[in-house]
Protein backbone atom coordinates (compact mmCIF):
# COMPACT_ATOMS: atom_id res chain seq x y z
CA UNK A 1 0.00 0.00 0.00
CA UNK A 2 1.58 3.34 -1.12
CA UNK A 3 0.46 5.51 1.57
CA UNK A 4 0.64 9.16 -0.36
CA UNK A 5 -1.45 7.79 -3.37
CA UNK A 6 -3.71 6.13 -0.85
CA UNK A 7 -4.71 9.16 1.02
CA UNK A 8 -4.85 11.04 -2.16
CA UNK A 9 -7.97 8.75 -3.56
CA UNK A 10 -9.11 8.39 0.03
CA UNK A 11 -9.15 12.52 -0.15
CA UNK A 12 -10.93 12.14 -3.56
CA UNK A 13 -14.53 10.80 -2.55
CA UNK A 14 -13.75 13.30 0.80
CA UNK A 15 -13.29 16.41 -0.83
CA UNK A 16 -15.87 15.53 -3.62
CA UNK A 17 -19.19 14.83 -0.83
CA UNK A 18 -17.82 17.92 1.32
CA UNK A 19 -17.97 20.03 -2.18
CA UNK A 20 -21.32 18.54 -2.71
CA UNK A 21 -22.84 19.11 0.29
CA UNK A 22 -21.48 22.86 0.46
CA UNK A 23 -22.97 23.78 -2.82
CA UNK A 24 -26.53 22.01 -2.24
CA UNK A 25 -28.98 23.82 0.34
CA UNK A 26 -30.41 20.71 0.81
CA UNK A 27 -27.47 19.92 2.61
CA UNK A 28 -28.10 22.19 5.12
CA UNK A 29 -31.97 21.05 5.66
CA UNK A 30 -30.84 17.68 6.01
CA UNK A 31 -28.44 18.43 8.76
CA UNK A 32 -29.92 21.39 10.52
CA UNK A 33 -33.35 21.67 10.01
CA UNK A 34 -35.02 18.34 9.75
CA UNK A 35 -32.84 17.37 12.66
CA UNK A 36 -34.32 20.80 15.00
CA UNK A 37 -37.13 19.79 14.06
CA UNK A 38 -36.96 16.64 15.10
CA UNK A 39 -35.58 17.74 18.76
CA UNK A 40 -38.12 20.32 19.07
CA UNK A 41 -40.80 18.04 18.58
CA UNK A 42 -39.88 15.25 20.66
CA UNK A 43 -38.55 17.66 23.60
CA UNK A 44 -41.86 19.44 23.25
CA UNK A 45 -43.96 16.20 23.90
CA UNK A 46 -42.01 15.47 26.64
CA UNK A 47 -42.75 18.80 28.18
CA UNK A 48 -46.59 18.69 28.05
CA UNK A 49 -46.21 14.70 28.91
CA UNK A 50 -44.44 16.54 32.01
CA UNK A 51 -42.03 13.52 31.69
CA UNK A 52 -39.23 13.33 34.89
CA UNK A 53 -35.76 14.55 33.60
CA UNK A 54 -34.45 11.10 33.32
CA UNK A 55 -36.91 9.66 30.84
CA UNK A 56 -36.79 13.22 29.01
CA UNK A 57 -33.45 12.70 28.61
CA UNK A 58 -34.05 8.93 27.34
CA UNK A 59 -35.87 10.13 24.86
CA UNK A 60 -34.19 12.85 23.83
CA UNK A 61 -31.29 10.51 23.47
CA UNK A 62 -33.13 8.74 20.91
CA UNK A 63 -34.09 11.78 18.96
CA UNK A 64 -30.15 12.88 18.77
CA UNK A 65 -29.47 9.70 17.92
CA UNK A 66 -31.72 9.42 14.99
CA UNK A 67 -30.46 12.38 13.56
CA UNK A 68 -27.02 11.62 13.81
CA UNK A 69 -27.03 8.43 12.18
CA UNK A 70 -29.15 9.48 9.61
CA UNK A 71 -26.90 12.12 8.73
CA UNK A 72 -23.72 10.01 9.42
CA UNK A 73 -25.01 7.26 6.80
CA UNK A 74 -26.02 9.43 4.01
CA UNK A 75 -22.55 10.43 2.75
CA UNK A 76 -21.70 6.81 2.37
CA UNK A 77 -25.06 5.78 0.96
CA UNK A 78 -24.58 8.74 -1.81
CA UNK A 79 -21.03 8.18 -2.23
CA UNK A 80 -21.85 6.29 -5.86
CA UNK A 81 -25.48 7.32 -5.92
CA UNK A 82 -23.22 10.80 -6.77
CA UNK A 83 -21.74 9.53 -9.78
CA UNK A 84 -25.24 7.40 -10.97
CA UNK A 85 -26.51 10.61 -10.78
CA UNK A 86 -24.09 12.17 -12.79
CA UNK A 87 -23.93 9.23 -15.38
CA UNK A 88 -20.37 9.18 -14.02
CA UNK A 89 -19.67 6.02 -12.71
CA UNK A 90 -17.54 4.37 -15.28
CA UNK A 91 -15.00 6.92 -15.05
CA UNK A 92 -14.64 6.40 -11.27
CA UNK A 93 -14.27 3.11 -12.00
CA UNK A 94 -12.33 2.64 -14.79
CA UNK A 95 -9.83 4.55 -12.52
CA UNK A 96 -7.33 2.31 -10.37
CA UNK A 97 -9.93 3.24 -6.99
CA UNK A 98 -10.73 0.38 -4.12
CA UNK A 99 -13.63 0.21 -2.16
CA UNK A 100 -11.41 0.84 1.09
CA UNK A 101 -10.95 4.60 -0.79
CA UNK A 102 -14.80 4.76 -1.24
CA UNK A 103 -15.62 3.72 2.10
CA UNK A 104 -12.98 5.34 4.31
CA UNK A 105 -13.43 8.79 1.92
CA UNK A 106 -17.24 9.59 1.86
CA UNK A 107 -17.14 7.86 5.45
CA UNK A 108 -15.22 10.34 6.76
CA UNK A 109 -17.34 13.70 5.48
CA UNK A 110 -20.23 11.21 7.09
CA UNK A 111 -18.86 11.11 10.52
CA UNK A 112 -17.97 15.29 10.43
CA UNK A 113 -21.44 15.93 9.27
CA UNK A 114 -22.74 13.14 12.20
CA UNK A 115 -20.76 14.58 14.79
CA UNK A 116 -21.75 18.16 14.08
CA UNK A 117 -25.40 17.20 13.76
CA UNK A 118 -25.08 15.38 17.52
CA UNK A 119 -22.69 18.90 18.91
CA UNK A 120 -25.53 20.81 17.37
CA UNK A 121 -28.79 19.03 18.44
CA UNK A 122 -26.95 17.83 21.63
CA UNK A 123 -26.54 20.88 22.48
CA UNK A 124 -30.12 22.68 21.72
CA UNK A 125 -31.76 19.36 23.79
CA UNK A 126 -29.45 20.69 26.85
CA UNK A 127 -30.54 23.95 26.55
CA UNK A 128 -33.85 23.72 25.73
CA UNK A 129 -34.94 20.42 27.65
CA UNK A 130 -32.43 20.09 30.58
CA UNK A 131 -31.25 17.07 29.23
CA UNK A 132 -27.88 15.77 30.69
CA UNK A 133 -25.88 14.47 27.72
CA UNK A 134 -22.55 14.49 30.16
CA UNK A 135 -23.13 12.22 33.02
CA UNK A 136 -21.42 8.87 31.41
CA UNK A 137 -18.53 11.22 31.00
CA UNK A 138 -15.98 11.54 28.17
CA UNK A 139 -15.00 8.14 27.87
CA UNK A 140 -18.98 7.23 27.91
CA UNK A 141 -19.74 9.76 24.85
CA UNK A 142 -17.05 8.38 23.04
CA UNK A 143 -17.87 4.89 22.77
CA UNK A 144 -21.55 6.05 22.40
CA UNK A 145 -20.56 8.12 19.21
CA UNK A 146 -18.20 5.55 18.19
CA UNK A 147 -21.07 2.98 17.96
CA UNK A 148 -23.16 5.40 16.61
CA UNK A 149 -20.95 5.91 13.24
CA UNK A 150 -20.03 2.29 13.25
CA UNK A 151 -24.04 1.72 12.57
CA UNK A 152 -23.79 4.28 10.13
CA UNK A 153 -21.44 2.76 8.37
CA UNK A 154 -23.18 -0.64 8.02
CA UNK A 155 -26.14 1.27 6.78
CA UNK A 156 -24.13 3.13 4.37
CA UNK A 157 -22.41 0.27 2.91
CA UNK A 158 -25.42 -1.65 2.45
CA UNK A 159 -26.71 1.10 0.28
CA UNK A 160 -23.68 1.06 -1.68
CA UNK A 161 -23.97 -2.74 -2.44
CA UNK A 162 -27.85 -2.21 -3.53
CA UNK A 163 -26.89 1.06 -5.80
CA UNK A 164 -24.34 -0.80 -7.44
CA UNK A 165 -26.93 -3.93 -7.96
CA UNK A 166 -29.93 -1.95 -8.54
CA UNK A 167 -28.66 1.08 -9.72
CA UNK A 168 -30.52 4.86 -8.72
CA UNK A 169 -33.92 2.42 -7.34
CA UNK A 170 -31.82 2.00 -4.68
CA UNK A 171 -31.91 6.09 -3.68
CA UNK A 172 -34.85 5.24 -1.02
CA UNK A 173 -33.15 2.50 0.52
CA UNK A 174 -30.34 5.13 1.89
CA UNK A 175 -33.16 6.26 3.93
CA UNK A 176 -35.50 3.33 4.77
CA UNK A 177 -32.92 1.35 6.02
CA UNK A 178 -32.16 3.89 8.71
CA UNK A 179 -35.57 4.36 9.81
CA UNK A 180 -36.53 0.55 9.50
CA UNK A 181 -33.02 0.17 11.96
CA UNK A 182 -34.25 2.76 14.60
CA UNK A 183 -37.65 1.92 14.97
CA UNK A 184 -36.52 -1.94 15.68
CA UNK A 185 -34.04 -0.86 18.24
CA UNK A 186 -35.87 1.10 20.81
CA UNK A 187 -35.07 4.58 20.21
CA UNK A 188 -37.83 6.07 21.78
CA UNK A 189 -38.45 3.04 24.45
CA UNK A 190 -37.21 0.23 26.08
CA UNK A 191 -37.10 -2.90 24.07
CA UNK A 192 -38.78 -4.26 26.82
CA UNK A 193 -41.50 -2.71 25.42
CA UNK A 194 -41.56 -4.56 22.35
CA UNK A 195 -43.53 -7.23 21.10
CA UNK A 196 -41.15 -10.42 21.57
CA UNK A 197 -40.72 -11.27 17.94
CA UNK A 198 -39.42 -7.57 17.19
CA UNK A 199 -37.34 -7.79 20.67
CA UNK A 200 -35.82 -10.54 19.37
CA UNK A 201 -34.44 -8.64 15.66
CA UNK A 202 -33.62 -5.89 18.09
CA UNK A 203 -30.99 -8.24 19.81
CA UNK A 204 -29.29 -8.55 16.38
CA UNK A 205 -28.93 -4.31 15.84
CA UNK A 206 -25.89 -3.33 17.57
CA UNK A 207 -27.58 0.13 17.92
CA UNK A 208 -29.69 -1.68 20.57
CA UNK A 209 -26.89 -2.79 22.92
CA UNK A 210 -24.94 0.97 22.36
CA UNK A 211 -28.33 2.81 23.29
CA UNK A 212 -28.67 0.31 26.67
CA UNK A 213 -25.20 1.53 27.33
CA UNK A 214 -25.33 4.83 27.25
CA UNK A 215 -28.79 5.34 29.18
CA UNK A 216 -28.04 2.47 31.77
CA UNK A 217 -26.17 6.07 33.25
CA UNK A 218 -29.16 7.76 33.44
CA UNK A 219 -30.12 4.41 35.88
CA UNK A 220 -31.95 2.70 33.38
CA UNK A 221 -31.28 -0.87 34.10
CA UNK A 222 -30.06 -2.79 31.34
CA UNK A 223 -31.37 -5.42 29.14
CA UNK A 224 -29.16 -7.66 28.05
CA UNK A 225 -25.95 -8.10 29.54
CA UNK A 226 -22.14 -7.45 28.61
CA UNK A 227 -23.88 -4.40 26.03
CA UNK A 228 -20.21 -2.98 24.59
CA UNK A 229 -19.48 -6.82 23.86
CA UNK A 230 -22.52 -7.89 21.76
CA UNK A 231 -22.82 -4.18 20.31
CA UNK A 232 -18.91 -3.82 18.96
CA UNK A 233 -18.99 -7.54 17.46
CA UNK A 234 -21.95 -7.47 15.84
CA UNK A 235 -20.87 -3.91 14.07
CA UNK A 236 -17.71 -5.82 13.19
CA UNK A 237 -19.30 -8.40 11.70
CA UNK A 238 -21.65 -6.40 10.20
CA UNK A 239 -19.11 -3.93 8.66
CA UNK A 240 -17.26 -7.30 7.41
CA UNK A 241 -20.67 -8.60 5.67
CA UNK A 242 -21.25 -6.05 4.02
CA UNK A 243 -17.51 -4.77 2.77
CA UNK A 244 -17.90 -8.31 1.35
CA UNK A 245 -21.25 -7.96 0.01
CA UNK A 246 -20.20 -4.39 -1.88
CA UNK A 247 -17.44 -6.68 -3.17
CA UNK A 248 -18.95 -9.34 -4.55
CA UNK A 249 -21.97 -6.74 -6.28
CA UNK A 250 -18.98 -4.67 -7.71
CA UNK A 251 -17.33 -8.19 -9.39
CA UNK A 252 -21.11 -9.13 -10.49
CA UNK A 253 -21.41 -4.91 -11.72
CA UNK A 254 -18.68 -6.12 -14.48
CA UNK A 255 -20.29 -9.29 -15.37
CA UNK A 256 -23.99 -7.83 -15.79
CA UNK A 257 -22.89 -4.74 -17.63
CA UNK A 258 -24.26 -2.65 -14.65
CA UNK A 259 -21.29 0.04 -14.66
CA UNK A 260 -22.18 0.74 -18.48
CA UNK A 261 -25.82 0.89 -17.92
CA UNK A 262 -25.36 2.78 -14.89
CA UNK A 263 -23.63 5.44 -17.07
CA UNK A 264 -25.88 6.03 -19.85
CA UNK B 1 6.04 -3.77 -34.40
CA UNK B 2 5.07 -3.55 -30.52
CA UNK B 3 1.66 -4.76 -29.73
CA UNK B 4 -0.36 -2.55 -27.58
CA UNK B 5 -3.70 -4.43 -27.41
CA UNK B 6 -3.83 -8.42 -28.26
CA UNK B 7 -7.33 -10.17 -27.95
CA UNK B 8 -8.17 -13.24 -28.82
CA UNK B 9 -11.76 -15.05 -29.14
CA UNK B 10 -13.60 -12.34 -27.17
CA UNK B 11 -16.88 -13.11 -26.41
CA UNK B 12 -19.74 -11.50 -24.48
CA UNK B 13 -23.48 -12.04 -23.60
CA UNK B 14 -26.29 -10.43 -21.70
CA UNK B 15 -29.32 -11.29 -19.51
CA UNK B 16 -32.21 -9.79 -21.32
CA UNK B 17 -34.91 -10.31 -18.38
CA UNK B 18 -35.79 -12.75 -16.37
CA UNK B 19 -36.67 -16.33 -18.18
CA UNK B 20 -35.19 -14.77 -21.22
CA UNK B 21 -32.42 -15.94 -23.08
CA UNK B 22 -29.27 -14.14 -23.02
CA UNK B 23 -28.37 -11.97 -25.90
CA UNK B 24 -24.81 -12.70 -27.57
CA UNK B 25 -23.25 -9.52 -28.32
CA UNK B 26 -19.75 -10.48 -29.34
CA UNK B 27 -18.96 -14.01 -31.18
CA UNK B 28 -15.08 -14.51 -30.83
CA UNK B 29 -13.40 -11.57 -31.63
CA UNK B 30 -9.88 -11.15 -32.37
CA UNK B 31 -8.17 -7.86 -32.88
CA UNK B 32 -4.57 -7.25 -32.82
CA UNK B 33 -3.48 -3.28 -32.26
CA UNK B 34 -0.40 -2.14 -33.00
CA UNK B 35 1.75 0.57 -30.42
CA UNK B 36 1.40 4.29 -31.26
CA UNK B 37 -1.09 3.77 -33.51
CA UNK B 38 -4.67 5.42 -34.37
CA UNK B 39 -7.34 2.37 -34.37
CA UNK B 40 -10.70 2.77 -35.54
CA UNK B 41 -13.55 0.20 -35.03
CA UNK B 42 -16.60 0.83 -36.99
CA UNK B 43 -19.37 -0.35 -36.84
CA UNK B 44 -23.70 0.27 -36.90
CA UNK B 45 -25.95 0.62 -33.47
CA UNK B 46 -26.02 -2.28 -31.91
CA UNK B 47 -22.65 -3.58 -33.49
CA UNK B 48 -20.72 -4.59 -30.14
CA UNK B 49 -18.24 -2.07 -30.39
CA UNK B 50 -19.02 -0.09 -26.74
CA UNK B 51 -19.22 -3.34 -25.08
CA UNK B 52 -15.71 -4.95 -26.47
CA UNK B 53 -13.80 -1.42 -25.76
CA UNK B 54 -15.36 -1.76 -22.37
CA UNK B 55 -13.60 -4.79 -21.86
CA UNK B 56 -10.61 -3.95 -23.26
CA UNK B 57 -10.94 -0.92 -20.98
CA UNK B 58 -11.72 -3.57 -17.70
CA UNK B 59 -14.96 -2.05 -17.21
CA UNK B 60 -16.83 -5.21 -18.09
CA UNK B 61 -15.69 -8.87 -18.20
CA UNK B 62 -15.70 -11.00 -21.03
CA UNK B 63 -17.51 -14.63 -20.84
CA UNK B 64 -14.93 -15.80 -22.80
CA UNK B 65 -11.57 -15.23 -24.23
CA UNK B 66 -8.18 -13.37 -23.47
CA UNK B 67 -7.50 -9.49 -23.95
CA UNK B 68 -4.05 -8.41 -22.97
CA UNK B 69 -3.61 -4.79 -23.30
CA UNK B 70 -0.01 -3.22 -22.74
CA UNK B 71 1.05 -6.41 -21.58
CA UNK B 72 -1.62 -6.77 -19.15
CA UNK B 73 -4.34 -8.98 -18.84
CA UNK B 74 -7.68 -7.35 -18.80
CA UNK B 75 -9.53 -9.28 -15.94
CA UNK B 76 -6.44 -10.68 -13.55
CA UNK B 77 -4.33 -7.65 -13.94
CA UNK B 78 -7.07 -4.79 -14.23
CA UNK B 79 -6.16 -2.59 -11.28
CA UNK B 80 -2.33 -1.92 -12.83
CA UNK B 81 -3.55 -1.76 -15.97
CA UNK B 82 -6.08 0.79 -14.99
CA UNK B 83 -3.13 3.02 -14.17
CA UNK B 84 -2.07 3.19 -17.68
CA UNK B 85 -4.32 3.43 -19.79
CA UNK B 86 -8.10 5.81 -19.74
CA UNK B 87 -10.86 6.51 -21.90
CA UNK B 88 -13.60 9.15 -22.97
CA UNK B 89 -17.05 8.94 -24.09
CA UNK B 90 -19.78 10.40 -25.92
CA UNK B 91 -22.23 12.32 -24.34
CA UNK B 92 -19.57 13.59 -21.69
CA UNK B 93 -20.79 13.10 -18.01
CA UNK B 94 -19.58 14.57 -14.78
CA UNK B 95 -21.05 15.98 -11.32
CA UNK B 96 -22.73 18.30 -12.42
CA UNK B 97 -22.14 20.79 -9.75
CA UNK B 98 -18.13 20.69 -9.74
CA UNK B 99 -16.26 23.12 -11.74
CA UNK B 100 -14.30 21.92 -14.48
CA UNK B 101 -11.08 22.05 -12.08
CA UNK B 102 -12.72 20.63 -9.50
CA UNK B 103 -14.14 17.65 -11.71
CA UNK B 104 -10.26 17.11 -13.09
CA UNK B 105 -9.00 17.46 -9.05
CA UNK B 106 -11.09 14.85 -8.53
CA UNK B 107 -10.04 12.30 -11.07
CA UNK B 108 -6.58 13.29 -10.70
CA UNK B 109 -6.61 11.96 -7.16
CA UNK B 110 -8.64 9.18 -8.37
CA UNK B 111 -5.35 8.32 -9.83
CA UNK B 112 -2.84 9.01 -6.72
CA UNK B 113 -1.84 12.27 -7.92
CA UNK B 114 -1.62 15.00 -5.04
CA UNK B 115 -0.19 18.08 -3.96
CA UNK B 116 1.79 20.41 -6.58
CA UNK B 117 1.86 17.46 -9.06
CA UNK B 118 -1.94 17.61 -9.24
CA UNK B 119 -2.18 21.51 -9.20
CA UNK B 120 0.46 21.26 -12.07
CA UNK B 121 -1.21 18.90 -14.25
CA UNK B 122 -4.76 20.36 -13.95
CA UNK B 123 -3.21 22.92 -15.24
CA UNK B 124 -1.64 21.82 -17.88
CA UNK B 125 -4.39 20.37 -18.83
CA UNK B 126 -7.00 23.66 -18.84
CA UNK B 127 -4.22 25.26 -20.99
CA UNK B 128 -3.69 22.33 -23.71
CA UNK B 129 -7.59 22.02 -23.73
CA UNK B 130 -8.28 25.97 -23.51
CA UNK B 131 -10.39 25.37 -20.22
CA UNK B 132 -8.60 28.40 -18.39
CA UNK B 133 -11.19 30.79 -19.03
CA UNK B 134 -13.81 28.01 -17.41
CA UNK B 135 -11.78 26.59 -14.72
CA UNK B 136 -14.32 28.09 -12.35
CA UNK B 137 -18.16 27.12 -14.51
CA UNK B 138 -19.37 24.09 -13.54
CA UNK B 139 -20.29 21.30 -14.97
CA UNK B 140 -23.93 21.81 -15.67
CA UNK B 141 -23.08 25.49 -16.90
CA UNK B 142 -21.03 24.08 -20.01
CA UNK B 143 -21.59 23.79 -23.36
CA UNK B 144 -21.66 20.80 -25.15
CA UNK B 145 -18.17 21.45 -26.55
CA UNK B 146 -17.00 22.34 -23.64
CA UNK B 147 -18.01 19.22 -22.15
CA UNK B 148 -16.19 16.72 -24.42
CA UNK B 149 -12.92 18.87 -23.79
CA UNK B 150 -13.20 18.36 -19.92
CA UNK B 151 -13.78 14.53 -21.32
CA UNK B 152 -10.54 14.39 -23.22
CA UNK B 153 -8.76 16.18 -20.62
CA UNK B 154 -10.24 14.20 -18.17
CA UNK B 155 -8.89 11.16 -20.15
CA UNK B 156 -5.24 12.65 -19.86
CA UNK B 157 -5.25 13.03 -16.03
CA UNK B 158 -2.73 10.23 -15.58
CA UNK B 159 -0.91 10.24 -18.58
CA UNK B 160 -2.06 7.69 -20.11
CA UNK B 161 -0.25 5.34 -22.46
CA UNK B 162 -3.54 4.00 -23.96
CA UNK B 163 -6.40 6.30 -24.59
CA UNK B 164 -10.23 4.39 -25.26
CA UNK B 165 -12.63 6.73 -27.02
CA UNK B 166 -16.03 6.11 -27.37
CA UNK B 167 -17.12 7.97 -30.14
CA UNK B 168 -15.52 11.02 -29.16
CA UNK B 169 -17.49 13.86 -31.46
CA UNK B 170 -20.72 12.27 -31.07
CA UNK B 171 -23.43 15.19 -30.55
CA UNK B 172 -20.50 17.57 -31.47
CA UNK B 173 -21.47 20.84 -34.12
CA UNK B 174 -18.70 20.15 -37.10
CA UNK B 175 -16.07 22.85 -35.98
CA UNK B 176 -16.22 21.23 -32.80
CA UNK B 177 -15.80 18.57 -33.59
CA UNK B 178 -13.20 19.15 -36.05
CA UNK B 179 -11.19 20.76 -33.32
CA UNK B 180 -11.53 17.54 -31.26
CA UNK B 181 -10.08 15.51 -34.09
CA UNK B 182 -7.33 17.85 -35.01
CA UNK B 183 -6.43 17.11 -30.75
CA UNK B 184 -6.60 13.58 -30.79
CA UNK B 185 -4.13 13.48 -34.10
CA UNK B 186 -2.04 16.02 -32.37
CA UNK B 187 -1.85 14.00 -29.24
CA UNK B 188 -0.77 11.24 -31.07
CA UNK B 189 1.42 12.30 -33.42
CA UNK B 190 3.47 14.50 -30.82
CA UNK B 191 3.15 11.69 -27.80
CA UNK B 192 3.20 8.45 -29.39
CA UNK B 193 -0.04 7.52 -27.26
CA UNK B 194 -1.65 4.92 -28.77
CA UNK B 195 -5.60 5.26 -29.49
CA UNK B 196 -8.62 2.95 -29.78
CA UNK B 197 -11.51 4.84 -31.14
CA UNK B 198 -15.04 3.57 -32.24
CA UNK B 199 -16.89 5.79 -34.23
CA UNK B 200 -19.88 5.89 -36.57
CA UNK B 201 -18.68 8.71 -38.21
CA UNK B 202 -16.42 7.28 -41.29
CA UNK B 203 -15.02 9.86 -42.26
CA UNK B 204 -13.75 10.36 -38.47
CA UNK B 205 -11.91 7.16 -39.44
CA UNK B 206 -10.86 7.79 -42.53
CA UNK B 207 -9.37 11.28 -41.34
CA UNK B 208 -7.94 9.71 -37.68
CA UNK B 209 -7.01 6.02 -38.49
CA UNK B 210 -4.07 4.33 -39.59
CA UNK B 211 -5.76 0.91 -39.41
CA UNK B 212 -9.67 -0.06 -39.02
CA UNK B 213 -11.76 -2.67 -38.13
CA UNK B 214 -15.51 -3.48 -38.88
CA UNK B 215 -17.88 -4.92 -36.14
CA UNK B 216 -21.34 -6.56 -37.29
CA UNK B 217 -23.90 -8.17 -35.07
CA UNK B 218 -20.80 -8.53 -32.49
CA UNK B 219 -18.42 -10.40 -35.71
CA UNK B 220 -15.59 -8.79 -36.75
CA UNK B 221 -16.08 -8.64 -40.31
CA UNK B 222 -12.37 -7.53 -41.76
CA UNK B 223 -9.56 -4.79 -40.57
CA UNK B 224 -6.91 -3.50 -42.08
CA UNK B 225 -5.59 -0.20 -43.35
CA UNK B 226 -7.61 1.40 -46.24
CA UNK B 227 -5.20 -0.01 -48.67
CA UNK B 228 -5.78 -3.38 -47.71
CA UNK B 229 -9.47 -3.81 -47.54
CA UNK B 230 -9.71 -1.81 -50.53
CA UNK B 231 -7.39 -4.52 -52.13
CA UNK B 232 -9.32 -7.70 -50.53
CA UNK B 233 -12.34 -6.25 -51.09
CA UNK B 234 -11.69 -5.62 -54.95
CA UNK B 235 -13.11 -2.37 -54.78
CA UNK B 236 -11.58 0.69 -56.95
CA UNK B 237 -11.05 4.19 -57.37
CA UNK B 238 -13.54 5.49 -59.84
CA UNK B 239 -11.60 7.52 -62.62
CA UNK B 240 -14.13 9.09 -65.59
CA UNK B 241 -12.83 10.38 -69.08
CA UNK B 242 -14.61 12.88 -70.96
CA UNK B 243 -14.03 13.22 -74.58
CA UNK B 244 -14.64 15.91 -76.77
CA UNK B 245 -15.42 13.79 -80.55
CA UNK B 246 -16.32 10.12 -79.21
CA UNK B 247 -15.05 7.97 -77.46
CA UNK B 248 -11.77 6.25 -79.16
CA UNK B 249 -11.67 2.50 -80.37
CA UNK B 250 -9.84 0.59 -77.28
CA UNK B 251 -9.88 -2.25 -75.60
CA UNK B 252 -10.24 -0.73 -72.36
CA UNK B 253 -10.41 -4.03 -69.71
CA UNK B 254 -6.65 -4.73 -70.90
CA UNK B 255 -5.55 -1.26 -70.19
CA UNK B 256 -3.27 -2.07 -66.69
CA UNK B 257 -5.11 -1.98 -63.09
CA UNK B 258 -9.04 -2.01 -64.87
CA UNK B 259 -11.28 -3.46 -62.62
CA UNK B 260 -14.54 -2.57 -64.49
CA UNK B 261 -15.18 -0.38 -67.54
CA UNK B 262 -18.55 1.16 -68.81
CA UNK B 263 -18.83 3.36 -72.20
CA UNK B 264 -21.22 6.05 -72.48
CA UNK B 265 -22.19 8.34 -75.04
CA UNK B 266 -18.61 10.35 -74.85
CA UNK B 267 -17.92 8.88 -71.32
CA UNK B 268 -15.59 6.33 -70.21
CA UNK B 269 -16.14 5.33 -66.23
CA UNK B 270 -13.12 3.10 -65.16
CA UNK B 271 -13.20 1.97 -61.82
CA UNK B 272 -8.80 1.28 -61.77
CA UNK B 273 -6.96 -0.72 -58.45
CA UNK B 274 -4.99 2.88 -58.05
CA UNK B 275 -5.89 5.59 -59.86
CA UNK B 276 -3.10 7.88 -59.11
CA UNK B 277 -0.58 4.99 -60.25
CA UNK B 278 -2.51 3.97 -63.67
CA UNK B 279 -3.76 7.64 -64.94
CA UNK B 280 -0.59 8.14 -66.43
CA UNK B 281 -0.61 4.88 -68.70
CA UNK B 282 -4.26 5.34 -69.52
CA UNK B 283 -3.89 8.92 -71.21
CA UNK B 284 -1.13 7.97 -72.66
CA UNK B 285 -2.94 5.00 -74.10
CA UNK B 286 -5.85 6.93 -75.31
CA UNK B 287 -4.14 9.79 -76.60
CA UNK B 288 -2.34 6.93 -78.81
CA UNK B 289 -5.83 5.46 -79.54
CA UNK B 290 -6.09 9.40 -80.87
CA UNK B 291 -8.81 10.21 -78.01
CA UNK B 292 -9.42 14.03 -77.10
CA UNK B 293 -9.69 14.08 -73.37
CA UNK B 294 -11.76 17.28 -72.09
CA UNK B 295 -11.67 15.89 -68.77
CA UNK B 296 -10.63 14.12 -66.46
CA UNK B 297 -12.90 12.76 -62.90
CA UNK B 298 -11.43 11.28 -60.22
CA UNK B 299 -13.13 9.82 -57.10
CA UNK B 300 -10.83 7.52 -54.63
CA UNK B 301 -12.70 4.70 -52.73
CA UNK B 302 -13.50 5.73 -49.58
CA UNK B 303 -14.30 4.53 -46.30
CA UNK B 304 -18.49 4.46 -46.66
CA UNK B 305 -17.90 2.55 -50.01
CA UNK B 306 -15.68 -0.03 -47.92
CA UNK B 307 -18.28 -0.02 -45.06
CA UNK B 308 -21.35 -0.57 -47.39
CA UNK B 309 -19.26 -3.57 -48.91
CA UNK B 310 -19.04 -4.86 -45.74
CA UNK B 311 -21.86 -4.77 -43.78
CA UNK B 312 -23.67 -4.93 -46.36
Amino acid sequence: MRLPTDFNKILAFAARSALVNRRNIFAVFEMLFWPAIGIFSVGLLTRFLNLDAETVTFILIGAVSMNTIQIAQLDLSYALLYSVWAKSLKHEFMAPVRLTHILVGAGAVGLVRGLLVFVVMGFFSMWLFNMDLSRPGAGGLLIFLTGMFLNAAVIGASVLALVLRFGQRAEVAAWAFSYLMLLLCGLYYPVSVLPAWIGKLAQIIPLTYFLEYYRHFYGFSLNYPHPLLYGFSLSVVYLCVCYALVHYTLKSALHRGTLLRLSE
Amino acid sequence: MQTAIIAQGISKSFKTGFFQPRKQVLHDVDLEVASGAIFGILGPNGAGKTTFISILATLLRPDAGQARVLGLDVVRDAGRLRKRVNLAASGAHFLWCLTVEENLKFYGRLYGLGGKALSAKVGELLDLFELQPHRRVTFERLSTGLKQRLALAKALINTPELLFLDEPTSGLDPEMAGHIREEILRLNQETGLTILLTTHNLREAELLCGEVAFLKEGRLLARGTMADLQERLGLGDHLSLFFQDGVPALDYARLPGILVHKIENNRVDLKVDRAEERLAPILAAVSQARGRVVRVQLKEVDLTEIYHEITH
